[in-house]
């Protein structure tokens, strides 16, 4: 019977779909987190920074401190701390969200803060003390189809199942959810009917950069436990059309960061089975699609019934006239 | 709490103080980073601005990194006056380089001088036609500009890797012996080469004389013409501005199109000015048009100060690279930049708020309902 | 006749369920509040009656706790309160019907219903819709304010909307609730049905703040007056004792009077502008306009009324060339426009005063001078090839400012730092310099003091006796009945009758505006 699972273990589909779960879970992590900041109205196209910092705090926290959770801990505290820097400008010095985003970006980012730090505390060329390792026993990950899938994976990923459920109830089922969409949705009612606009966007847009954070970490901790600089290569852009991609529902996510997982793993796959196909093209695959799936939902009715948050984007002012 | 409140006049001296103050901040704060770090940070400073401006050869070498600054910046800049939010300005100068290679690839050996302007107008239709595409589902589709544009970056980005390494195309060198163990491009003809002027020992960049044209004559555009009256108009309130009558569609492409032409004229630059092949790694290493919506930005999308902010941070990043190894800091660069922008993005607050303290209250004794 | 604020003053209730005592409110630029002092008992409708910028909005968002106070006290039964947050007021029981809803349009009713409460159904951590449905539903049935707690609110019409708002209010059990103009949206005999719910309020011991400046309104529903006017409380009265001209003369501060029709000699010349079966789809899609017909002759006021939403937005963006019909014509002068296209109407003579005149009348943060030539700025008489001359632009800017009397700057000023008024004036100013065959006007006076729209109107009966055919769409039928020649009442997006100013009424224009059927003529 393991032979036999050995077999359909080895098809092309089993394992697309394995790494599509190792790839996708750094992304749905990111994702969910500015999905998060988005919800509540605040763009961040600092995700990438974000994730950097993340990556780096957490591989030095491990490596110093040596216990995975809490390193997991650290990365998420970086990012938020990151994020922290956004909801300032954007939510209480209302600038340009947009600029704001990239210039985190290029605060924290490859050949920012997240390489300053990783060189100063020497962190590049050094191997992992720990590393997020497969949970359950090395027979079960053996098992038909579903082994390589779904039960050699690390901690983190099965967190990540439970982010993804635990984020879709409490924005869709909590008092607290339906605030965080009204202040995305209408600051100006969410105002009047008493809901701190200002607190829900710090909030959130600080969860949203410790998400970041821990999907950052997940590269430097679980895929290739190490650092390097810019070892995300643009996965936080990737999460970002992801949010849409996925209209801002936190279930549709998970689909599109497999999905979107698949396409970057996709390559590597490919070439160790002798098939010789550009990897550019298949990696081009999810930004075009992006693409395509952005132009259906242009129509502003389609963005009302798909869920883009109505004041994204925006700051919100009060006292003005 | 301070209280924020909008300013009915917007002080001039505040448009000049408030970039000033925001590097004042920004190496204030890094001078604390770099002591809780260990580094000296009078030492690290003074040979970041040694490697930047003092002596020629860094001179020169700002120039190099400041003139794609000066195309990406006025990319952004004249798109964002306008609200349309190309952040585009990376694969725009990947696509101008991509064309004006060709055009420098395919005229150089025959045509002779007449191939520098040919790689201008390629990588000007190049920059051009990947920027048309948001632009075109932004005016027809209302397909928000940024995300488009944003994705278009990477697949620009691998369409420029794929051309050198993964593909047999007319851009890679495939005689040479070196060429086959690592991918390359074809090198440019002699005559598609840029000129360069000489200033006493300094040498000015064929493509930093032609931004700085651009420069005056988008200024121009944008202040003095019916054209720029639209975008203007446009920009402030596209209500207004289809209530005037104004072709806004036309308007989008328009701008776009010539957004993305600023780009790809920065792209050819590369090509014929610099690097002399279709260099992916070099393009892409550098985030020239992150850098340039950054410039813009610190600029006020005002096109004359866009080119002096260019050359400043060009000095910045030029002394990044000179100075990479073990004894300095790296991301130093980045994190100044970033620090110097979020100042400014603070900064702009003071520009059109003023801040107040408020009285104390009168009834003290008021209950607070809690 | 001038009722001295002294002898007015009428008995102090038992219990002041609201008192407001020197309340002092700047913004930069405008002190909006300057000393007001407010009282309201439990169990009163209590009128606020002041002009557009007397400060009447300023006072009911503090009163909310949206805006604090600079100086001045607010007592509720009794005690003193400070507001932090619209939380507090909340907590405290006063709530504000807003003039612009303050919903979230995505949401279903009952959703917007427990939205930031943190006592009822909404305290709990999770959310039971079907359990706010039916205390909802319960609600509406007892107050008869019906609207399915199930429907998303961008479905509901104005007058549905405002209903979600007093749902909201009642299941909150505020004591206190503000109204700001809350008949614009509604026909008279909707209005009609919003003071019996309000006075239903009232009996049970709750306190109705009702903010207005329609004269009849406040005489119809409320106990007690007081009017506020340049940021100050001028005086409270009984509205018993008060007739409309004594509170228009506390208002306005002089005699007033109010909107007198001024017959204007002439008979209508030939026909300026023709609109034929026009049909046009709204922003969210179905058909805002479905056959719209009507004639406006050259030196005819022709007006539009109906209730906000029902297709006049639409009507006036179509005949303007901002909106493309689906089917139908406008003509002007005889000659069809293409249609869609707002520079060829403008050509044919075309004017429009827009109904946002902030932000499409004008482009807010551009100067009067570029805003005077935003849509000539194509003529010779400004550009020079592709240039454009500025110098010729400033100077005509500063002969209009001249002209129209506009003040608050020159031509440099950018548009969004005029007051109302002003900026009205500016926009005008343009649209007469390009001398125009029709002009359609959008609530021309929406907002403006008693002062401005005597200006305005006095502008739009001299363009209409110069020979211009003016389509006037107006939700203020006060207005309507003393400007316009005829009338016609617009309903989903349908004419449902025409009546010369002359031979119809208020009664009957309310009943069409509320779809009735239009009786054989």
């Amino acid at each position: 019977m393991i032979l036999a699972a050995g077999g359909i273990n080895n098809s092309i589909v089993v394992v697309v779909l394995a790494s599509a779960v190792v790839y996708g879970t750094p992304l749905l992590y990111a994702a969910l987190g500015e999905l998060l900041a988005e919800r509540a109205g605040v763009l961040n196209l600092g995700v990438e920074g974000m994730m950097l910092v993340g990556a780096v705090m957490g591989f030095w926290a491990v490596q110093r401190i040596g216990n995975l959770a809490l390193s997991i801990a650290v990365a998420a505290l970086a990012g938020a701390a990151m994020a922290l820097i956004h909801a300032f400008l954007v939510v209480t010095l209302r600038a340009n969200q947009i600029v704001s985003g990239l210039a985190l970006t290029i605060f924290a980012g490859a050949a920012g803060l997240s390489s300053y730090l990783g060189n100063d505390l020497n962190l590049a060329d050094q191997p992992a003390r720990h590393a997020f390792a497969a949970v359950f026993p090395h027979s079960w990950q053996t098992t038909p189809v579903i082994g390589p899938i779904l039960l050699q994976q690390t901690w983190l990923v099965y967190a990540s199942w439970v982010c993804v459920a635990l984020v879709a109830l409490y924005l869709n089922r909590t008092r607290l959810g339906l605030n965080v969409r009204a202040v995305g949705e209408s600051p100006a009612a969410a105002d009047a009917m008493g809901i701190d606009v200002t607190r829900y966007r710090y909030l959130h847009t600080i969860a949203g950069g410790a998400f970041a954070g821990v999907g950052g970490a997940t590269f430097s901790l679980a895929i290739t436990p190490s650092w390097v600089d810019g070892l995300t290569s643009g996965a936080g852009w990737i999460a970002i059309a992801l949010v849409i991609f996925a209209f801002w529902r936190p279930t549709l996510c998970l689909v599109g960061a497999y999905f979107f997982g698949a396409f970057s793993g996709l390559p590597f796959t490919l070439q160790s089975r002798g098939v010789t196909i550009a990897p550019e093209l298949t990696q081009a695959l999810p930004y075009v699609m992006t693409i395509v799936v952005l132009v259906l939902v242009s129509s502003a009715g389609a963005r009302r019934r798909l869920g883009a948050p109505g004041a994204l984007g925006t700051p919100y002012v009060r006292e003005e006239r | 709490m301070i209280r924020i409140e909008r300013r009915l006049e917007q002080p001039r001296w505040l448009t000049i103080a408030v970039p000033i103050g925001s590097v004042v901040v920004a190496v204030g704060v890094m001078t604390i980073v770099l002591l809780v770090t260990h580094h000296p940070p009078g030492h690290t400073f003074r040979r970041l601005v040694d490697a930047a401006f003092v002596g020629q050869d860094d001179l020169n070498n700002t120039f190099v990194s400041a003139t794609p600054l000066v195309f990406t910046g006025l990319c952004a800049a004249i798109a964002f006056r306008m609200q349309l939010f190309n952040i585009g300005g990376e694969g725009q100068l990947y696509a101008g380089a991509i064309v004006g290679a060709a055009a420098g690839l395919v005229l150089g050996n025959h045509s002779g001088w007449l191939s520098v302007p040919a790689m201008i107008a390629a990588g000007a239709a190049g920059g051009a036609a990947l920027a048309l595409i948001p632009a075109l589902l932004r005016a027809f589709l209302a397909t928000n500009e940024i995300i488009t544009s944003l994705m278009l970056n990477y697949v620009a980005a691998l369409v420029l890797d794929y051309l050198i390494f993964d593909s047999q195309s007319y851009w890679r060198d495939t005689s040479s012996a070196t060429a086959k163990v690592f991918p390359q491009g074809k090198n440019l003809p002699a005559a598609a080469n840029w000129p360069a002027a000489h200033l006493g020992g300094i040498v000015l960049p064929f493509g930093f004389l032609v931004a700085v044209v651009l420069a005056v004559l988008l200024w121009v555009l944008y202040s003095r013409t019916r054209f720029g009256f639209e975008v203007q108009v446009i920009g402030d309130s596209p209500r207004a501005a289809s209530y005037a009558g104004m072709r806004t569609r036309r308007k989008v492409l328009a701008v776009m199109g010539l957004s993305g032409a600023l780009a790809g004229i920065g792209g050819a630059s590369q090509d014929g000015d610099f690097r002399h092949t279709l260099d992916p790694r070099g393009l892409s290493a550098a985030g020239y048009g992150y850098a340039g919506i950054v410039i813009a930005a610190l600029g006020r999308y005002n096109p004359f100060a866009v080119v002096v902010i260019a050359f400043l941070i060009g000095g910045l990043q030029n002394a990044g690279y000179t100075l990479q190894g073990a004894d300095f800091p790296s991301g130093l660069v980045g994190v100044m930049q970033g620090l110097i922008l979020f100042c400014a993005l603070g900064g702009e607050l003071l520009i059109r708020y003023r801040l107040r303290l408020p009285r104390r209250r009168r009834v003290e004794a008021a209950e607070v309902v809690a | 006749m001038t009722v001295e604020p002294a002898a007015a003053a009428p008995k102090r209730a038992a219990a002041a369920a609201v008192s407001l005592q020197g309340i002092v409110k700047r913004f930069p630029g405008v002190v909006a509040n300057d000393g007001v002092d407010f009282e309201a008992a439990e169990g009163e409708v209590h009128a606020l009656l002041g002009e557009n910028g007397a400060g009447k909005s300023t006072l009911s968002n503090i009163l909310t706790g949206l805006y604090r106070p600079d100086e001045g006290e607010i007592r509720l039964y009794g005690r003193p309160v400070v507001f932090a947050s619209p939380r507090d007021a909340l907590d405290a029981g006063v709530c504000m019907v807003h003039q612009h809803f303050r919903l979230v349009a995505p949401f279903t009713v009952a959703e917007n219903v427990i939205l930031g409460d943190h006592r009822g159904e909404g305290r709990k951590f999770v959310v039971h819709p079907r359990r706010v449905e039916r205390r909802v539903a319960e609600l509406g049935e007892r107050y008869r304010i019906r609207v399915d707690p199930r429907a998303r609110v961008w479905q509901l019409s104005l007058g549905e909307q405002q209903r979600v708002e007093i749902l909201k209010a009642l299941y909150r059990e505020a004591r206190i609730l503000i109204l700001d103009e809350p008949t614009a949206v509604l026909t008279p005999q909707e209005a009609d049905s919003l003071f019996e719910t309000l006075r239903v309020m009232a009996a049970e011991g709750r306190t109705i703040v009702f903010i207005s400046h329609k004269l009849h309104e406040v005489k119809a529903v409320s106990d007690r007056v007081t009017v506020l006017r340049a940021g100050r409380t001028v005086a409270t009265v009984d509205t018993a004792d008060a007739t409309p001209r004594s509170l228009a003369s506390l208002m306005v501060g002089r005699d007033v009077s109010g909107f007198e029709r001024q017959e204007r000699p002439g008979e209508p010349g030939e026909p300026v502008l023709e609109i034929d079966d026009l049909w046009a789809a709204g922003d969210r899609g179905g058909d805002a306009l479905r056959g719209v017909g009507l004639t406006v002759r050259a030196g005819e006021i022709v007006a539009i009324a109906g209730v906000a939403g029902n297709g006049q937005r639409e009507l006036a963006e179509t005949v303007t060339g901002m909106r493309r019909p689906t089917r139908g014509t406008v003509a002007v002068q005889g000659r069809a426009l293409r249609g869609g296209d707002a520079r060829e109407a403008i050509r044919a003579g075309v004017a429009h005063v827009p109904e946002d005149r902030l932000n499409t009348g004008v482009a807010p943060s551009l100067s009067i001078a570029s805003n005077v030539v935003l849509k000539s700025y194509r003529t010779g008489a400004v550009t020079a090839g592709p240039l454009l001359r500025l110098r010729a632009i400033r100077e005509h800017a500063a002969s209009l400012i001249h002209r129209y009397d506009v003040r608050g700057g020159g031509p440099e000023l950018p548009a969004r730092q005029l007051s109302g008024g002003n900026l009205q004036k500016v926009v005008l100013a343009r649209e007469f310099s390009g001398a125009p065959r029709v002009l359609v006007v959008a609530s021309p006076t929406r907002g403006l003091d008693v002062a401005a729209i005597e200006t305005v109107h006095r502008y739009l009966r001299e363009a209409a006796d110069g020979g211009v055919g003016v389509l006037l769409i107006s939700e203020d039928l006060d207005e309507i009945l003393a400007l316009a020649d005829r009338v016609a009442v617009i309903y989903e997006g349908r004419i449902v009758g025409e009546r010369p100013v002359g031979a119809t009424t208020v009664e009957e224009l309310g009943l069409l505006m509320a779809g009735g059927e239009e009786r054989a003529s």
